[in-house]
């Protein structure tokens, strides 16, 4: 008995020793700064004015100005837009491309790795494809329009179709992650349902609807809110294609806080706009592992 | 798309099937390979329309990135890169290891505090880090990105790690222990070798998250430390419109990762989701 009371001590003195540096760590170079944005969002806090970063005369000022500030509004405007025609053609793609490759043979599982592409390469790398893509002089799209004697205006410097512009980019570069998780779900089905449903006279339209979609219901609503997550980051594609432009027609409250910050020198007031996206992020993670427990649950 | 695609039954892949998946991948590829084939043309070509189908690659973009400053940046991204992969595992494998053998109350929030540390867009981390590095004197320096990119590389192998040391049977430990191995000892030489490929697949990932970063290294660095992704945007600023050499610098940087990233593709969504999601 008292063999395995020193069993577990030592254990436990393990568990400390295994943890504790980790933990250190992380408060050292996640909590720490995250108490530090918190702080500077209540100051001031301009890079030319070193003593306003100290300065809690009016520690609520910044969050008081973001309803009125106009740019702010527009900036979570044209996020949502991105996040909702970006996720909702995410999921149905990648939905629909998943479907489509969803099926037993040696090639369409040697052909899966290449969908994936796009979401592994550097974003970055992504931004510069796509660059090249809506650039007139270089692009195949520019002379296939040409072609076809159709004038097309320059896509990422034009008001109507700057956001749709970064929106097609962001879709093709994250279809495949949406991708991916349709078809593990997919690969889950018993195959048992679908046969009894053509015994009984289904056809595939109707296996679709009743059996499939409401299967793999719970991963497109996961995925999408993963997505929609990520969307809030989206940046290079932002700072190369448009730049936030025309105007503020692309700028991304990411972009905005970016340019508060580290252009205009507003510390502080960046701080203010980055904790409200945090807050965004927070609000939505919580949902996300909340119906993630309620699935496990129902598993 | 056809409507052969809703098929749910799993059989073979009709002729039908595969011609749509082929002519699918080509669309979705080509803005891919349009990149790749411009990196092997001379500018001259490149502004050449309707594009030749057949024409003799130069490597004259690549050889010219290696004259100049290119090679210097992509060291510095090799770097910080490995060096905070490196970090992160030291960290995180034994607290993932630890984690995983833990069923105390807490485990769920801290859980989601290290979810929301991935989760959390990088501005944030962005404008404290820039003020402390201004302050301490790390800014453009590789140690600097290094600690950044463990901000989110440690919570990366926390959370990636847990599964697989899930996997190994207890009795095996136990049996150990009561030998009298100290855990430790259980630890190093037990447990870690059976959960080699997820180390791998980690430490892989890992390194594609931070060689992948553009914004950190967009606002830490100036020019002693700057990284690969950022030299290839600044060819766009500073050196006129070199389309040929941009093309090349982004095919660079892409290289590792599409190597490494086609290795641990059976890893890539439960990285992506920071483990919420069993994929």
């Amino acid at each position: 008995m008292s063999g395995r009371g020193l069993v577990d001590a030592e254990r436990r003195r393990f568990n400390r020793w295994a943890l504790a540096p980790s933990l250190i760590v992380l408060f050292m170079i996640a909590g720490l700064p995250a108490i530090y944005l918190v702080v500077t969002s209540l100051t001031p806090f301009q890079l030319v004015n070193p003593g306003s970063s100290t300065d809690f005369s009016s520690p609520l000022r910044n969050y008081r100005l973001l309803p009125d500030d106009p740019r702010f509004v527009n900036s979570l405007w044209v996020q949502a837009k991105l996040s909702f025609w970006g996720v909702l053609f995410q999921v149905l793609l990648g939905m629909l491309l998943a479907l489509l490759l969803h099926t037993q043979s040696r090639v369409v599982e040697f052909a899966r790795t290449f969908f994936l592409i796009p979401m592994v390469l550097p974003p970055i790398v992504v931004a510069i494809i796509w660059k090249l893509i809506y650039t007139p002089d270089i692009s195949p799209l520019y002379y296939a329009a040409g072609l076809l004697n159709i004038t097309m205006p320059s896509l990422t410097s034009s008001v109507d179709f700057a956001l749709t512009a970064i929106i097609i980019a962001d879709t093709w570069e994250w279809l495949p992650f949406t991708f991916l998780m349709v078809l593990a779900a997919l690969q889950t089905i018993p195959d048992e349902f679908s046969e009894a449903a053509l015994v009984d006279g289904a056809n595939r339209l109707q296996i679709f609807f009743y059996i499939t979609l409401p299967f793999i219901t719970p991963i497109l609503v996961i995925s999408g809110m993963f997505r929609l997550i990520d969307s809030v980051k989206a940046f290079p594609l932002v700072f190369l294609l448009t730049g936030g432009g025309p105007g503020s027609v692309t700028e991304v409250t990411n972009y905005y806080a970016y340019l508060l910050a580290f252009d205009f020198n507003e510390i502080g007031y960046s701080s203010s706009v980055t904790i409200v996206m945090l807050l965004l992020v927070v609000a939505v993670s919580l949902g996300v592992v909340w119906m993630g427990r309620r699935r496990e649950a129902m598993a | 798309m056809s409507g052969s695609s809703s098929g749910p039954i799993r059989r073979s892949a009709s002729v039908r099937r595969l011609v749509a998946i082929g002519v699918t991948l080509i669309v979705l590829l080509s803005p891919f390979l349009w990149l790749l084939q411009m990196s092997f043309k001379s500018n001259d070509l490149i502004l050449q329309f309707p594009p030749p189908l057949i024409f003799t690659p130069t490597p004259q973009n690549y050889t010219s990135l290696w004259q100049g400053a290119f090679p210097a940046s992509f060291v510095n991204s090799l770097m910080s890169a490995s060096f905070s992969t490196a970090l992160a595992l030291i960290l995180g494998v034994p607290a993932a290891y630890a984690l995983s053998r833990w069923a105390g109350r807490g485990k769920h929030a801290l859980s989601f505090a290290i979810l929301v540390t991935r989760m959390a867009p990088p501005i944030a981390f962005t404008i404290p880090f820039f003020l402390f590095y201004r302050w301490i004197g790390l800014l453009d320096t590789v140690t600097g990105l290094v600690l950044v990119y463990t901000s989110f590389n440690l919570p990366l192998v926390i959370w990636m790690m847990q599964p697989f040391f899930e996997t190994v049977p207890r009795s095996l430990e136990e049996a150990a222990l009561v030998d009298g191995a100290p855990t430790r000892v259980v630890f190093l030489e037990i447990v870690l070798p059976m959960v080699a490929p997820g180390l791998a697949a980690t430490a892989i990932l890992c390194f594609l998250y931070a060689w992948n970063d553009f914004f950190f290294a967009l606002i830490l660095t100036r020019t002693n430390a700057r990284t690969a992704p950022v030299a290839v945007v600044n060819f766009m600023n500073y050196e006129g419109w070199e389309w040929g050499k941009i093309a090349a610098g982004g095919s660079l940087v892409m290289a590792p990762v599409l190597i490494f990233s086609l290795a641990v593709r059976r890893y890539l969504v439960s990285g992506l989701t920071a483990g919420a999601v069993k994929g």
